[in-house]
């Protein structure tokens, strides 16, 4: 039996090939995401380790509250002196490394748009772990080095011009070193490097270090210096050995980039979904076609299990296959995917691609058991073949039993899916649960709704062939027919799109949403004509752009917004904002539902104003106290006296006055500064002088007026989004593939008849065409399910977001695109089977049974 | 009944012309020759029958005629043209606009009604039938209350007089009928053998069937028989015992 099984998938070769395919795509989707995130672990740990090799002993400040960008407070160079003194220390020196800005003289970019740059001191001896590939540290002021990859991608050579950009105003140095860290790749990341003192300059932090570097003198080791050094230096700080420092770091990248590996693997579960599609279609076709050899080797003596185990070996052996194939694939997908991010503008760091035995164990489990439990119902049925089908053809009859239990399980499975969604929506759990809980019922749905499709095949096939039957007549007619001649068929071919076309459906109407009410909250809040913010959209702007900017004329008021993450003491991590009460109410207007702009005019260092949403889900309200811990661990109370509705999450869950910020949550870095023109002043005029200002002086700063900020957010959930899309594409393509694969085996089911279409008449071009219009039906029946179904989950999920200000609106012209696409999506499905059509041999088809 | 075709004086009378026709399958010692030197010519509206015991080349000579087969050698003019040498689009347009088929297992769309696969050529060319004669022509097949069933609906007897009328449909230069009766009961058969010779002697129909029922071919005006790849017989077919008679004599 199993040569049987080996000589049947050789004797349906495209067959097989197209099977494997779809596995293939699933489990290296799989594969290459867990390769991709444990090579960008593994990298990072060779940044760390690297960076720490002749480190014995790192000082930090504790950051209690850890921030979303990563940054770790500083704190006070006078911890340098004691940790001198201590006995063992044979070198010690304060360090800076705050993320900055890097320009050419022509004020271009250099490194990935997304990826950190770092403005670094020179550390003194053998702390310094970069190496110099040219040239040598900088001695002076106006010198500075960079890492060679940055150099090399932006062409800077030694002596050229580097400008940085900190907190104060962009600078030019001479460049006069090229470095590199052993052998570690920083991907988009950079390093420039400057002296301790202007490091601490152009950052904002003089009289303050980021780290201080400790090295042991012989005989000293880490662990004896660390247990001195605690003594002398206050609980504020960590003091961590070098080793202990790069695992740490490393263990926060592997925490962060899980989330990012589970977000990939999402995307490789919906292309296994789609692939199983495609296995049970396959299976089920040829299992039909195969009756009569069934029924043969029944005649013959072969036992049920038997031929049920030859059915299980072939889907055994694509299983296997494909996994193994998927794989190795996993490696070039890595390769695709970390492409695919360096395009957008995060470039990860990287290193040999990393294999870990999980990712072997996994992916191949995955493939082999998917391609196992798609293909059991169709061997199931082969074992129902009675010994009579050898003799003449028997159409297995669809028992009315059959059909009531199938409907009734396309209700339960669409029903329980609903109501798993909804409970996961609304049923108050946490976000991890309810987000479990709502894939697990989408997958229910789309199961339910597959089942239940076979019978809206007629319908949509009637519905999408009527245009091709009004201007194409015959070929047209006959496609239609085709399709709606095994309802389930079509129907399994095209769920498979249905599933890739209802996410992406999904996720446009999602984004249509999000853009929609970013831009209307823009409309809404911002009583400023200009907004001063990073280039990068989300980091802080340089210390000394806000107060540049008051000075331009035509500029009337200046306030600017801060953001830092607080743990609110008995419950979650928060995001908080900071405003300056006296300015804030001229830029900003806030739909308040408690309290007027005059609350926050009056704002106290001690009060707060919240969100409402925020203020509902911890069920506090005007009058309560609110007590927050910052990130270095100081804490702070705040009396309740307002709430706003913040829609587009502009604040958070609330806000606090810019002084409190800095005293208690350490941070005066301004993310976004408004501005309000002076009476009379020409928006275009300032904005035009602001700009000047901005390139000559902060880099950094993109100065945008309301329209050019909606478009820049815009443009970011756009970038979001084209990502998305890439990854959901896998999941089309495999659905082509279902698409032509159910194709080529109707035609060879009804070779005669195109024998004889032939034989009367018919030309090669009329059979294309009649295939490509079947496959373009049949797509267009998955795109029209899909876009249902994605709209509908748009609508449900979306709904608990209503409160918070988020509207639906449908991207109407995406959603026709859409259509068009998959329309295009059959031909492109169509071309092989077609071609084999066309070029079938009008004797041997008619001669055909 | 619309008159189609009488055979015009200023015509050949000769519509297919077959010259030194060979076919050879395969190469080598496993070569076959199905084929040898055939010269056969078939006239206007007359009904021609082909016998021959099993590979006696019989169906390859229609495949060629009908120009779903090539030659090794010799040449086919249909209808005026030569065919030998024609490329697959040339042909496609030939076998819809001049030919018509009748297969032994009637080869329906099974999606399609009775009416639509009887109108099935005109539709793949583009055209309209003409109401009356398609009324007619339905009429005259007996299938006028069974228009729109599909063929899974409609007796093997029914299906094929299908066939037989899809065949007639576009009043071709020749219909081709490969064994139209071999999977039919004796009562079918006669009907469609009925229907056959009617087309000839009521429309001027030009019928050339590969048979090997004697009855059948006892409906002919002439028989061709073929043995071993070569003409071996030609003339009136006589009765169906005279025919039976002759069947033993080529065995």
């Amino acid at each position: 039996m199993p040569r049987l099984a080996l000589k049947s998938l050789w004797a349906r070769k495209v067959r097989a090939l197209t099977t494997t395919l779809a596995v293939f795509i699933g489990v290296a989707l799989v594969a290459g995401s867990y390769i991709l995130t444990d090579t960008i672990d593994a990298a990072f740990g060779d940044i760390f380790s690297e960076s720490l090799k002749g480190t014995d002993v790192v000082i930090t400040s504790k950051d209690i509250v850890e921030q979303d960008s990563g940054e770790t407070p500083d704190f006070s160079a006078r911890l340098l002196g004691p940790v001198k003194r201590v006995p063992g220390v044979a070198l010690a020196s304060g360090a800076i490394f705050t993320p900055g800005g890097f320009f050419d003289e022509q004020n271009d970019a250099i490194g990935a748009k997304f990826a950190p740059k770092f403005i670094a001191s020179v550390l003194p001896g053998r702390l310094e772990s970069l190496t110099y590939v040219d040239g040598g540290p900088p001695k002076t002021a106006s010198e500075a080095t960079i890492d060679k990859a940055a150099a090399d991608d932006a062409g800077l050579q030694i002596g050229d011009r580097l400008k940085i950009s900190g907190e104060r105003r962009v600078k030019s140095y001479r460049l006069v070193g090229l470095t590199e860290l052993g052998n570690a790749s920083f991907g988009g990341a950079s390093i420039a490097q400057l002296t301790l003192p202007e490091a601490q300059r152009e950052t904002g932090k003089v009289g303050r270090f980021d780290q201080i570097s400790v090295a042991a003198a012989p005989g000293v080791t880490p662990r004896e210096l660390q247990a001195r050094i605690k003594r002398v230096v206050p609980d504020s700080v960590r003091v961590e050995t070098g080793q202990e420092n790069a695992d740490r770091q490393t263990s926060d990248i592997k925490d962060n980039l899980s989330f990012f590996t589970i977000a990939l693997l999402v995307f490789a579960g919906v292309a296994l979904f789609v692939g199983a599609f495609l296995i049970f279609n396959t299976f089920s076709i040829t299992i039909a076609q195969r009756v009569r050899e069934f029924g043969l080797l029944r005649t013959l003596g072969a036992s049920r299990p038997q031929i049920l185990g030859s059915v299980i070996a072939e889907a055994l052996i694509i299983g296997v296959v494909g996994s193994l194939a998927g794989l190795a694939g996993g490696i070039g997908f890595a390769k695709g995917i970390g492409a695919l991010f360096d395009a957008i503008g995060f470039g990860l760091p990287s290193t040999a691609a990393v294999i870990a035995t999980r990712t072997v164990i996994v992916s191949i489990a995955v493939g082999v058991l998917v391609t196992l439990v798609s293909s059991l119902m169709p061997a199931l049925r082969s074992t129902r073949v009675p010994p009579m089908a050898a003799l003449r053809e028997l159409e297995e009859p669809r028992s009315r039993r059959r059909v009531a239990v199938y409907a009734g399980l396309a209700a339960l499975l669409s029903i329980g899916g609903l109501a798993l969604v909804l409970y996961g929506l609304f049923g108050g759990l946490s976000s991890g649960d309810g987000a479990k809980l709502l894939g697990l019922g989408a997958v229910c749905v789309i199961l339910g709704v597959s089942l239940f499709s076979s019978r809206l095949v007629r319908p949509l096939a009637s519905l999408g062939g009527w245009p091709l039957e009004r201007l194409r007549g015959l070929t047209g007619r006959l496609a239609r027919e085709n399709t709606q001649r095994k309802p389930a068929r079509t129907a399994a071919t095209a769920a498979a799109l249905m599933i890739g076309l209802a996410l992406v459906t999904f996720v446009a109407v999602f984004a249509a949403g999000i853009k929609g009410s970013i831009a209307s909250a823009i409309d809404r809040n911002f009583q400023g004509e200009l907004v001063l913010q990073n280039t990068d959209g989300f980091s802080p702007i340089p210390r000394a752009a806000a107060p540049a900017a008051r000075k331009v004329p035509g500029v009337g008021t200046v306030s600017s917004l801060r953001t830092s993450q607080a743990q609110v003491i008995g419950d979650g991590k928060e995001k908080i904002s900071g405003l300056d009460p006296r300015t804030a109410p001229d830029v900003l207007s806030l739909d308040w539902q408690k309290g007027s702009p005059d609350t926050l005019r009056r704002l106290r260092d001690d009060q707060t104003i919240v969100d409402q949403a925020f203020a509902d889900s911890n069920g506090v309200d005007v009058g309560d106290r609110l007590r927050l811990l910052g990130q270095a661990g100081r804490r702070g109370s705040y009396r309740i006296v307002g709430e706003v509705k913040d829609t587009a999450d502009l604040l958070g869950s609330a806000v606090i006055t810019q002084r409190a910020m800095a005293r208690n949550l350490d941070q005066t870095d301004d993310t976004f500064a408004f501005v309000k023109l002076a009476p009379g002043a020409d928006p275009a005029a300032v904005q035009g002088r602001l700009k000047t200002m901005a390139d000559r002086l902060f880099t950094t700063v993109d100065v945008l007026n309301q329209q050019e900020l909606k478009d820049n957010q815009e443009k970011q959930i756009d970038t979001l989004l084209n990502l998305i899309y890439a990854l959901l594409s896998l999941a089309v393509i495999t659905s082509l593939f279902g698409i032509a694969n159910t194709l080529a085996l109707s035609i060879h089911e009804r070779t005669r008849e195109l024998g004889m279409l032939r034989a009367i008449g018919m030309s090669r071009r009329q059979v294309r065409a009649m295939i490509r219009y079947e496959a373009v039906i049949t797509a267009l029946i998955g795109a029209a399910l899909g876009l249902v179904l994605g709209v509908i989950f748009a609508a449900l999920i979306s709904r608990p977001l209503a409160d918070e200000g988020f509207t639906l609106s449908y991207p109407v012209g995406t959603l026709a695109l859409l259509v068009v696409l998959a329309g295009l999506a059959g031909v492109l499905a169509a071309i092989a089977p077609a071609r084999r059509a066309s070029r079938l041999d009008v004797l041997e088809a008619l001669a055909y049974e | 009944m619309e008159q189609a075709t009488v055979p015009d004086p200023g015509q050949p009378q000769e519509i297919v012309v077959a010259t030194d026709l060979s076919r050879r399958f395969g190469e080598g010692d496993a070569a076959v020759d199905a084929l040898r030197d055939v010269t056969v010519s078939f006239e206007r509206g007359r009904f021609s029958a082909i016998m021959g015991p099993s590979g006696s080349g019989k169906s390859t000579l229609m495949h060629i005629l009908a120009g779903l087969d090539r030659p090794t050698a010799g040449s086919v003019v249909l209808d005026g043209t030569e065919i030998t040498g024609l490329d697959d689009g040339d042909l496609t347009k030939l076998r819809r606009d001049k030919l018509g088929f009748i297969f032994q297992f009637f080869n329906l769309i099974p999606v399609l009604t009775a009416e639509e696969n009887i109108v099935l050529p005109l539709s793949i060319a583009g055209r309209k039938p003409d109401p009356e004669w398609l009324d007619g022509l339905i009429r005259t097949v007996g299938l006028d209350d069974r228009r729109t069933h599909r063929p899974n609906e409609l007796s093997g007897g029914q299906q094929q007089r299908v066939a037989v009328a899809r065949a007639l449909v576009s009043k071709p230069a020749v219909v081709f009928a490969d064994e139209p009766t071999g999977n039919l009961d004796s009562k079918a058969s006669a009907d469609v053998l009925r229907l056959l010779r009617h087309a000839v002697d009521d429309f001027g129909q030009t019928v050339v069937m590969v048979t090997h029922d004697p009855e059948a071919a006892a409906v002919g005006d002439r028989l061709v028989a073929l043995r071993d790849g070569r003409l071996v017989h030609d003339a009136a077919p006589g009765s169906a015992e005279e025919v039976i008679e002759l069947t033993k004599q080529l065995a």
